[in-house]
């Protein structure tokens, strides 16, 4: 009796932290998103009131000319950056030959101290 | 493969064999060797106390003392790291999991402070970490400082997204209230629903700890082991769950949809979200504390600008450290014993399904606010499954996904919205499960 009578109860509770439980995620959620959509605009237009004395030179950019700034270009443009900022190679020599060429070691000039070569 | 087969046949060799020796009463060779030191013939004496020593030894060592279920769970442990190897699912994760499920199985005699159940312990000290829930927090720390929020900046209804994903930690947690467990133990595992590793391990440190009393009397059983190699497993395996889910409940079409790129979001918004989402979400849901003031703190630290440093250890040394120690903690308090039960098998069913739900839940979200959207602003659904949070495996594999349907539809981005999401959802739905049952 008593072992069923407890299941039941444990359902039905259960049951309410489903459903409160499923309200407050969405509440929170939404409620982020929704600061997030016009909150947050708000926020940083006062901001930009407040410290409107300092950012004049901005003002002079006409943001008409970069509407088709998108992400992606930015993201190509950084790739780009990125790519170029490392692919710091030596240039060597592309000559490949089987005859034994005469080199002079010194471990100035060693491949295996080469920066190329993290040990 | 080939070398796995004859190590376990040579292991399994000597198993078999110990009975035909007759070696196995343990207890009654112990006592009668020491005793005899009277009198009798030097050589004689010698042999017997060699003998004896080598049983003793036998004794103490793993093939006298394992179990089916200690070779059980080494096998597993060993597909673990196969698996982390062979088909790189979270190898970060699977490996020192599979390592650990290796070292918790070496059987052993139980009173030298070995064993990770054992006070006083090595691994005792470490596993402490998991039990009082240390680790979740730190390695939520790290993640802040890795995660970059600007696509749920630049698009902030997709958070609904990772809200809805949160039904499979609920369903869950209904279906294991359904199967016999008591309401702290179901918490615990609803919360796989969320697939999010340190939340999981974090409610069940609280809730389902083998310490906690219910208010008729019992002890709520220890659910940590099975709770996070569940939530782990199935992370890992998101790749193999989604995507025939995807293909179900997604038409063709929908699956196609171009969603338009994401507005550059500036670095002032970028340091307000930390720092609004932790007040906002904390408030709401404070039992959350631990894990989103620090999620959100380590955000702060990356996007400040000018603790670059900190933030550097954060996402790579610090959450390093403690991903190794708490993956080998975890797999090693899988100790067959205390792991192979009927509940852990209860449990990864529960948890492939909350999988499932979850998965099911984001995807058909989505599908719904596209009925409130038009033209360019419409989300492709498949984005939806990226709401559990399984960060960013779930993410990479709505991409995925979605070339297969359309080669030049990228949503990595997109989908690391709902992501993220996600896990701010799991953490708050944990919070609200704490602050119910805790």
């Amino acid at each position: 009796m008593t072992p069923t009578l407890l299941e039941i109860d444990q359902l039905s509770e259960g049951y309410i932290i489903l459903i409160t439980g499923l309200l407050i995620v969405f509440g929170a959620l939404l409620l982020l998103s929704i600061f997030f959509k016009y909150g947050v605009p708000i926020l940083l237009y006062v901001y930009k009131i407040i410290t409107k004395g300092r950012d004049r030179k901005i003002k002079d950019i006409s943001v008409a000319a970069d509407e088709k700034f998108t992400g992606e270009i930015a993201a190509a443009i950084a790739t780009a950056i990125h790519l170029y900022l490392h692919e710091k190679h030596d240039t060597e020599n592309a000559i490949l030959t089987i005859k034994q060429a005469r080199k002079l070691y010194s471990p100035w000039s060693s491949k295996i101290y080469g920066t190329q070569n993290r040990l | 493969m080939k070398k796995i087969l004859i190590i376990f046949g040579v292991l399994s060799l000597l198993i078999f064999i110990r009975p035909a020796l007759g070696l196995n009463s343990v207890q009654t060779n112990n006592e009668s060797i020491t005793i005899e030191q009277t009198d009798e013939e030097s050589s004689a004496r010698f042999i017997d106390e060699a003998i004896g020593g080598i049983k003793q030894f036998y004794f103490y060592t793993g093939f006298a003392n394992a179990t089916s279920g200690h070779l059980l769970m080494i096998v597993i442990g060993i597909v673990f790291i196969y698996l982390g190897i062979k088909f790189d699912y979270e190898p970060l994760l699977l490996i020192p999991i599979g390592a650990g499920v290796i070292i918790g199985n070496i059987p052993f005699v139980a009173g030298y402070q070995t064993g990770i159940y054992e006070t006083g312990s090595v691994l005792n000290y470490l596993y402490f970490g998991v039990v009082k829930g240390i680790y979740p927090p730190l390695i939520f720390l790290g993640i802040g400082a890795m995660t970059d929020f600007s696509s749920l900046i630049a698009n902030p209804k997709l958070m609904l997204l990772g809200a809805a994903a949160q039904i499979g930690v609920f369903a869950t947690f209904i279906g294991a209230l359904y199967l016999g467990f008591n309401l702290p133990e179901a918490g615990a595992i609803g919360i796989i629903g969320g697939a999010d590793g340190p939340t999981a391990i974090f409610l069940s440190s609280k809730l389902a700890n083998g310490v906690n009393v219910l208010a008729d009397g019992t002890v709520v059983k220890n659910l940590i082991g099975p709770i996070a190699i569940a939530a782990y497993s199935y992370m890992a395996l998101v790749p193999v769950i989604q995507p025939p889910l995807m293909r179900l409940l997604i038409s063709k079409e929908d699956r196609k949809i171009r969603m338009k790129p994401p507005r550059a979001v500036s670095q002032k918004e970028k340091m307000l979200f930390p720092i609004i989402a932790l007040i906002l979400t904390t408030f709401i849901s404070p039992s959350a504390l631990p894990l989103l003031g620090m999620l959100f703190f380590g955000n702060l630290l990356k996007e400040s600008g000018r603790t670059e440093r900190l933030a550097e250890t954060a996402r790579t040394k610090l959450i390093d450290i403690v991903t190794i120690l708490l993956g080998v903690t975890v797999g090693a308090s899988t100790q067959a014993d205390i792991f192979i039960t009927k509940d852990s098998m209860l449990i990864f069913g529960l948890g492939a399904i909350s999988f499932v739900i979850a998965t099911m839940g984001g995807l058909l979200f989505a599908r719904f606010m596209n009925l409130f959207l038009k033209g360019d602003d419409r989300i492709n659904p498949l984005i939806g499954a990226a709401g559990v949070s399984a960060v960013p495996d779930s993410a990479r594999v709505v991409h995925a996904e979605a070339l297969k349907s359309d080669p030049h539809n990228y949503l990595l981005m997109h989908a690391m919205a709902p992501n993220v999401a996600g896990v701010i959802g799991s953490a708050i739905a944990a919070g609200i499960i704490l602050s119910f049952l805790g």
